[in-house]
């Protein structure tokens, strides 16, 4: 049944290596975005603080195969990226298209922060402000750092979650390994066990990303000797 | 500075939350080196009036002078450096628990450029010996028991050498056996000479401690005067029912 691999593994492995590369990216603007749109979400400047909710809503509540059509189309009349062929696909497509999985990312990664800020008690912030220090201060040394710490289990789901939905950017043509499987099931006209060994593909890196995540769980955790 | 001189001055203090008026028209001074202790019935207003000396309540009406330096009118630059010169402990200590001790108490000093990290260090090192806790430098604040914990609140409070520091029920939320630590603690900053301002139900601490006791009622400073007067002398009806319920 999966004779086919023989020949066809060198586009498994490349489809696999495009949705490292693109769930990579689209998790790092994911977090970026995240941390600015937390920051403008429990802003006082009211202004920010409504920006932030229509772009969490609006991601939230639309699918996300249109939001990366719309991305992509968008970014394309506007953005010039040369031609250049990435692991299989143009860079004019594998750029806008981690840039989309990022923007959709970072209103989920904006919400699971929220969440972990305020499990911070205000007396944390209260101490640090006491002490002299900035807001930014105790914002980043003080809060994030705790409420990191609280969130990584959330945070692992949404990368999880990234990982698995990268195969959206199929509809805009980059190969990744679920675009890739879908070829090999063209040329073979069976789709069943391409589809099968890109299940398994996206299990394996999940997997292996959740036990990265548990890894660093404990990384943090061991420092607070009794959990808190 | 002469012994007279007003380190805090508050003047027609109001405050409110909403339609909840929390401070109406506080008025005293603090002056260099005096023990100021505020005492009175739970939601009278003692931590709030707390809070407005350093600013962590905002959007007051009158005026609270800090050397001088009107408090509710400074820059965001301004006001840091100012509450760099108080150093506050809170009833829940409010450690930072991803840091050690040192840590803890080194963090703003370093941070804000106030010492080379290598003096930074050596002065925390002083002060934890000065609160009785130089094995636990390397320990993470859960280890340690609350009366640890608070006293190193007070070392991290002082690591920014303040001017003047506030005390808001430090001993509240501890078990009985580890309030004296902490009273010990504050009584010898008290004789090295520190203004103090203090909040708290523990009653014969305040009256050995206090050059002043102001008993605050109801948003207002029912009552005050010497340790003496408070607690033997008055004639407030309202101070005199007050102390009957916690003495
Ligand atoms: N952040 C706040 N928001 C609304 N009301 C508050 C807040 N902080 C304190 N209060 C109210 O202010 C009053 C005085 O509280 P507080 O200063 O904590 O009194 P005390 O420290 O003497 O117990 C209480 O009625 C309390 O409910
Ligand atoms: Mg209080």
């Amino acid at each position: 049944m999966f004779d086919f691999l023989k020949q066809y593994y060198p586009v498994f492995v490349e489809g696999t290596a495009q949705t490292i590369i693109i769930s990579i990216i689209g998790i790092l603007i994911g977090i970026l975005l995240g941390l600015i749109f937390v920051m403008m979400r429990l802003s006082k400047i009211k202004v920010l603080s409504y920006i932030a909710r229509v772009y969490i809503a609006i991601v939230r509540g639309t699918p996300a195969m249109i939001q990366v059509m719309l991305i992509y189309y968008t970014l394309s009349k506007v953005l010039e990226v040369p031609q250049i062929q990435f692991l299989g696909s143009g860079l004019d497509r594998v750029i806008p298209g981690s840039i989309a999985l990022g923007i959709n990312s970072g209103a989920y990664t904006a919400e699971i922060f929220r969440s972990g800020i305020i499990s911070i008690p205000k007396g944390q912030t209260e101490a640090g402000l006491s002490l002299g220090l900035s807001d930014r201060t105790t914002m980043f040394s003080i809060v994030l750092p705790q409420a990191v710490r609280n969130i990584l289990p959330a945070l692992g789901n949404e990368f999880i979650s990234l990982v698995k939905e990268s195969s959206v950017l199929f509809y805009i043509g980059v190969q990744e390994v679920t675009a890739q499987a879908l070829g090999v099931g063209g040329t073979l006209y069976d789709f069943v066990p391409p589809l099968i060994v890109a299940a398994l593909i996206y299990f394996v890196l999940t997997f292996i990303l959740s036990q990265l995540m548990q890894l660093l769980e404990k990384k943090m955790g061991r420092k607070y000797l009794q959990s808190n | 500075m002469s012994a007279e001189e007003k380190i805090i001055e508050v003047d027609n203090l109001k405050k409110s939350f909403g339609e909840n008026i929390v401070l109406k028209d506080i008025s005293f001074n603090v002056k260099k080196s005096e023990k100021v202790v505020l005492i009175g019935p739970s939601g009278g207003g003692k931590s709030t009036l707390l809070r407005c000396l350093n600013r962590l309540e905002d959007d007051y009406e009158g005026k609270v002078l800090f050397e001088g330096e009107n408090v509710n009118g400074a820059s965001k630059e301004k006001l840091r450096v100012l509450r760099q010169k108080m150093g506050m402990v809170f009833q829940q200590f409010n450690l930072f628990p991803h840091k050690t001790v040192l840590e803890n108490i080194t963090f703003s000093p370093i941070k804000l450029k106030l010492e080379a990290p290598k003096i930074a260090v050596a002065h925390a090192h002083e002060l934890l010996k000065q609160v009785g806790l130089s094995e636990k430098a390397a320990a993470y604040p859960q280890s340690l028991s609350g009366g640890q914990q608070q006293r190193v609140a007070i070392a991290r409070a002082l690591a920014m050498r303040p001017e003047v520091m506030l005390f808001d029920e430090p001993t509240s939320a501890l078990d009985p056996e580890m309030v004296g630590d902490v009273l010990d603690v504050m009584e010898g900053l008290a004789k090295d000479g520190m203004t103090m301002i203090i909040v708290t139900h523990e009653m014969s601490f305040a009256q050995n401690i206090a050059d002043k006791v102001l008993f605050m009622n109801d948003g207002m400073i029912a009552d005050s005067g010497t340790a003496e007067y408070i607690f033997k002398k008055t004639n407030n009806t309202r101070t005199r029912a007050f102390l009957s319920k916690v003495m």
